[in-house]
């Protein structure tokens, strides 16, 4: 079943682009990714999802359920995080996730002191006094308190240091295997890599792709680099699928994509001092992405 | 019931300066009155008279009888009704637009609640708001007024004068919710709430001052409830009342349609 699923959405700001016909769907108790580079539209994607703006055209359902429609209803299950916290100042940690838990029809307090345990958040403290990661934790412990069935999260680990996006990435892992689903947007590709089943890629408004990280790997290339004990002719490697062959001296380097069998075999006709293979990672991946559409 | 706890609480404290203030202004407006009572009423009403028409249209006086302290009390009223009426509108404009200059709403809007059912929390709210500030100003007047008024009957008389402000209240909180509701600029709504008020209280006092100008007051509420006529008449114009509650029903229209059908400004 889909947990999310959006059809030819677009949002223009009057004539400026927000996005334009992005489709792609979440299965339910996936962990998808959303990555693009800043202004390309993740953030106007998540609030069309919320109701927070509205298409211009296209639409999208949640949990079946139209966004807009039945957008009240469907928020019962859903927690968000969004990238830059803001709250009522005045307020007191605890008297604000109370705030945020009278808005769902369940005792939530336990899971409040547990949540705020785990990522050692101060309950007693003013809001106003908070430095930006405290309050980014108030927002988590906030978006996950009420047990939602989908976890919304734009650029989660912003101001958060590297020990709790650890704890951090735990939870969503925990929540996860309990059922959740979660849409993490980001453009760190990393953490992407590290957490998501699947992504999206946007960019300029428009989705690129939407892939499983493991066939995104696959069906890029390999890099290659050999040394050999002699010299040897480098057109030895022209081969289909090798690209950016270079030789240095004693080294060949280039880039494969296909049957690696074949490249195996001419490897092992040579005498070979060393070998190296590496896979390219996300990052080398995403900027192919990138440089193809341009 | 959450966001309307959270709204009266958030209000609390200004609406107790605003309380404060009112009945500071009804204490010292009344302790005027017995110097001038001292003084002779009647010279002060002579001496009025003979002032141009626009000064006393200015001081708000018109044909009230200022020797009776119900009658000093209504040019008191217009500046109560000034002040209720901005508080109205910079409380109808604030109450919508600062979830959006706080970015507050990204909280809010994500919750289990659809945009007319906060609305509507947060209209009552600021309706239980101005009620207590109308009660305060009403029992301040009463208290001060008939310590002047040696027996003579004036709950009645400052009842009326009350119903009219609190009429011209629920206008002007419609007015700045309507406002919030239609602007996307969160920050410009208050002042602009307050400017619109400034404009029609000024068009009020330049239709005293010029007759030619009386075919505008209808445009203005100010002139709905002047106490110069209610006092009068011992009662409301049906016209006025009239026109009070189709712009009172048309804005409420107002501030829901828009608000939920535009975009949020995060």
């Amino acid at each position: 079943m889909n947990v999310i699923e959006i059809k030819n959405l677009t949002k223009m700001y009057g004539k400026a682009r927000g996005i334009e016909d992005v489709s792609f769907s979440v299965e339910e108790g996936e962990i998808f990714g959303f990555i693009g580079p800043n202004g390309a539209g993740k953030s106007t994607t998540i609030r069309t999802l919320l109701s927070l703006i509205y298409p211009t055209s296209g639409s999208a359902t949640i949990f079946g359920k139209d966004i807009i429609t039945a957008a009240p209803e469907i928020k019962k299950e859903i927690g968000y995080l969004p990238s830059e916290v803001f709250y009522y100042d005045n307020m007191k940690v605890m008297d604000l996730l109370k705030y945020s838990a009278s808005f769902y029809k369940k005792d939530c307090t336990k899971r409040i002191r547990e949540l705020a345990d785990i990522m050692e958040l101060d309950l007693t403290k003013k809001i106003d006094d908070l430095s930006l990661g405290n309050k980014k934790k108030v927002g988590i412990v906030q978006g996950l308190l009420h047990e939602p069935k989908l976890i919304i999260l734009d650029e989660p680990t912003s101001g958060l240091d590297p020990l709790m996006q650890q704890k951090f990435f735990d939870l969503l892992e925990k929540e996860n295997k309990k059922g959740a689903t979660i849409l993490f947007s980001s453009h760190i590709l990393s953490e992407v890599q590290r957490l998501c089943d699947r992504v999206a890629i946007i960019k300029d408004g428009r989705i690129v792709t939407v892939e499983k990280i493991s066939t995104l790997k696959e069906n890029t290339y390999k890099k290659f680099k050999i040394e050999t004990n002699s010299t040897i002719e480098k057109d030895l490697f022209k081969l289909d699928g090798v690209n950016q062959l270079e030789q240095d001296g004693s080294t060949i380097s280039f880039l494969f994509r296909g049957n690696i069998n074949a490249i195996m075999r001419k490897i092992a006709e040579i005498e070979i001092a060393n070998l190296w293979i590496e896979e390219p990672n996300l990052e080398e991946i995403f900027m192919h992405y990138y440089e193809k559409e341009e | 019931m959450n966001i309307f706890k959270r709204e009266m609480k958030a209000n609390r404290k200004s609406l107790i300066i605003w309380s404060i203030g009112v009945i500071f202004m009804v204490a010292s407006g009344m302790g005027k009155y017995s110097s001038l009572e001292g003084a002779g009423g009647q010279s002060m009403n002579a001496l009025m008279a003979d002032m141009p028409k626009s000064l006393q249209a200015i001081m708000g006086t018109g044909s009230l009888d200022l020797s009776t302290p119900i009658g000093y009390y209504g040019v008191l009223f217009l500046y109560l009704a000034v002040m209720a009426a901005i508080h109205a509108a910079m409380l109808g404009s604030n109450i919508i637009s600062k979830e959006e200059r706080d970015k507050t709403i990204e909280f809010l809007l994500v919750k289990p609640i659809s945009r007319t059912r906060m609305m509507t929390s947060k209209l009552v709210a600021a309706l239980v708001n101005i009620v207590i500030f109308n009660l305060v100003t009403f029992a301040s007047s009463v208290g001060l007024v008939q310590k002047f008024a040696d027996g003579e009957e004036v709950i009645g008389d400052i009842s009326m004068l009350m119903g009219g402000m609190f009429i011209l209240q629920l206008i002007f909180l419609v007015i700045g919710t309507a406002i919030a509701a239609f602007f996307k600029n969160a920050k410009k709504a208050t002042s602009l709430a307050t400017g619109i008020l400034l404009f029609l209280f000024i068009i009020s006092i330049a239709i005293d001052m010029n007759e030619k100008l009386d075919g505008l007051k209808y445009f203005t509420p100010f002139k709905y409830f002047d106490a110069k006529l209610m006092l009068k008449e011992g009662g409301f114009e049906p016209l006025y009342l009239g026109l009070s509650a189709i712009v009172f029903v048309g804005l409420t229209i107002v501030t829901y349609t828009f608000y939920r059908k535009r975009d949020m400004n995060i």
